[in-house]
């Protein structure tokens, strides 16, 4: 069943991986000409955005490697594209094949829904995890060759959250494919949740009102440790694979219990 | 024995819509049961409820023995859905082979074997395949590991008459081996000749299980006497089951219901020359159900 999932989903596989890797070379391919270039992307010129921007897209430093990298990689759009891989791939599980009435057959099967459920669910941390060891591969050889100066370790740690991050949202997504059978649902909440939550956390920290729901936001959990500066947040880390767990149980069990393809 | 399908009162709704109620039907083993009604009658929801896709809003359904929720009750279904939905760019027989492996193992060369006999097209991308060919896909599947009990929903729909005889044959063997069939149609010519019983579902309800061979032993037959030289109009009155006797001259026309015994010992005296009898149309018995079914309830409206 696995093999099974992970075969069909190959294509998807490799085209997504090729999409990031090529993201991740086009911004970090231009780091020598923006590293000679202080006077249009120096702390002086980001000065001149306005604060809000600023925050909402993360702006801190080009010129250092560390900087630089968390900028273009791990700050916004990759972490957001993972996101729409895993969900993608989680559609796949359930909600997809539902829609499309593949589904009906497969369910009569002797296998057990749980069981079914928990398998596609496994499928979905491997693809993730294969496209999440092939996009570290490209980050690390791409920051070694361009000489930014960030140990291994340190791109090892973000990349895990960032993988952590989309697994998250993939189960997410999942769960909602499971327990109503559509995609539409599960990728729209998935889109709110992930906006909002990044929103929450980056332009919201400073307003009062709205600071306090950075604790629901899963973006929370990935950025506030800093990893790519301060190594692996462990207990962050734990907060996003324990909700994981918590909302691959809850797919198995919703599914369990549903008329499927009415 | 215990029986293959065992429901009672199963009732199915979707949300206020009525998908089935109140069915209670008992298959045997062995036998090969009809299950017929128009578009939206309910054959379907019943047979997602006996496949465990859905769920009862009321009511028991026992198959094979068990509940069919439970996986090892299902490995021992063959199941064809009505809207076969396959897709993908994987071929067919990497599919097949892989349903064979879930369901515990079915040899590569029994897949082959079915294909050539259908004369499907194995090495064909799922989401490439043509409706037929689908179609056999969904058949070789449903076969293919020698279920004790197949389901197979509007099994013939779209399928080349070849191919349909070839499936028919198949049954006859599912049959002759002492297997159970179900399956669904909304044209009875297309199940009369190989089932046993045929049960009919219409809104929701089933609202009559008859036995093929006593259905047809019921039948009202249409036929033709023709003799040598005219014959007595009274030697062929007041005959058991003989009715609308119109006597002209040398050929004699009549109805009969059921056996047409009485009317063949009478015609012996004459020197027959030619006889028609028209094959009973069981098309037309069921739509009396249906009309006498509608009239009644129609009646119980107005009451």
């Amino acid at each position: 069943m696995l093999a099974k999932s992970l075969r069909d989903s190959r294509r998807t596989l490799v085209w997504w991986s090729i999409g990031l890797c090529a993201f991740m070379g086009l911004y970090l391919g231009v780091y020598n000409s923006v590293r000679e270039s202080p006077e249009v992307y120096g702390p002086a010129a980001l000065a001149k955005f306005p604060g809000a921007l600023r925050d909402l897209m993360g702006l801190q430093d080009f010129l250092s490697g560390t900087g630089y990298l968390q900028s273009a990689v791990y700050q916004v759009f990759v972490p957001m594209l993972f996101v729409v891989c895993a969900t993608t791939l989680a559609n796949r599980a359930i909600a997809q094949p539902e829609e499309s009435g593949t589904l009906e057959l497969v369910l009569t099967l002797p296998v057990d829904r749980r069981r079914l459920v928990l398998q596609r669910w496994a499928a979905l941390v491997v693809s993730l995890l294969v496209v999440a060891v092939v996009t570290l591969a490209v980050a690390w050889a791409l920051s070694a060759a361009l000489t930014m100066g960030v140990p291994f370790g340190r791109i090892l740690a973000a990349h895990t959250g960032m993988f952590l991050l989309a697994l998250l949202f993939g189960t997410v997504a999942l769960a909602l494919g499971a327990a109503t059978g559509r995609r539409v649902v599960a990728s729209a909440a998935v889109g709110v949740w992930l906006v909002a939550g990044y929103v929450v956390v980056t332009m919201g920290s400073g307003v009062d009102a709205v600071a306090w729901l950075k604790w629901f936001s899963p973006y929370h959990y990935y950025i506030d440790g800093r990893p790519l500066y301060e190594g692996l947040p462990v207990g962050d880390y734990l907060v996003l694979a324990g909700a994981t767990v918590v909302f691959a149980l809850t797919a198995a069990l919703a599914f369990d219990r549903r008329d499927v393809g009415v | 024995m215990t029986a293959v399908v065992q429901a009672e009162g199963l009732t199915k709704y979707y949300g206020r819509r009525r998908g089935l109620e109140d069915l209670t039907l008992d298959i045997q083993p062995g036998e090969i049961f009809g299950y017929l009604g128009p578009n939206g009658a309910g054959k379907t929801t019943t047979i997602r409820l006996l496949l465990d896709v859905i769920r009862p809003t009321r009511g028991r359904v026992q198959v094979l023995g068990g509940d069919p929720r439970d996986p090892a009750v299902r490995a021992r279904i063959g199941y064809l859905p009505g809207e076969l939905a396959l897709e993908g760019h994987e071929r067919a027989r990497d599919y097949l082979r892989f349903l064979g492996r879930v369901r515990g193992g079915v040899p590569a060369s029994r897949i082959e074997e079915l294909a050539e006999r259908f004369e499907a097209d194995l090495s064909v991308q799922m989401g490439k395949l043509s409706k037929g060919n689908k179609q056999k896909v969904g058949l070789i599947q449903a076969f293919m590991h020698e279920p004790e009990f197949l389901i197979l929903d509007e099994p013939t729909g779209g399928l080349d008459p070849l191919v349909q005889h070839e499936f028919l044959a198949m049954l006859r063997e599912v049959r002759r081996s002492g297997r159970t069939v179900l399956m669904s149609s909304h044209v009875l010519a297309e199940v009369e000749s190989v089932s046993d019983r045929v049960g009919i579902v219409r809104g929701g309800r089933l609202v009559a299980v008859e036995n093929v061979a006593a259905l047809r032993e019921k039948a009202v037959r249409r036929m033709e006497l023709h003799f040598d030289a005219p014959v007595p109009a009274a030697d062929f009155e007041g005959l058991a089951g003989v009715r609308d006797v119109r006597v002209e001259g040398a050929g004699v026309r009549c109805t009969i219901d059921g056996r047409p015994d009485a009317l063949i010992k009478a015609a012996a005296r004459h020197t027959v020359v030619h006889m028609v009898s028209a094959e009973p149309d069981l098309e037309e018995i069921f739509l009396t159900y249906y009309s006498d079914e509608e009239q009644h309830s129609a009646r119980q409206e107005s009451a």
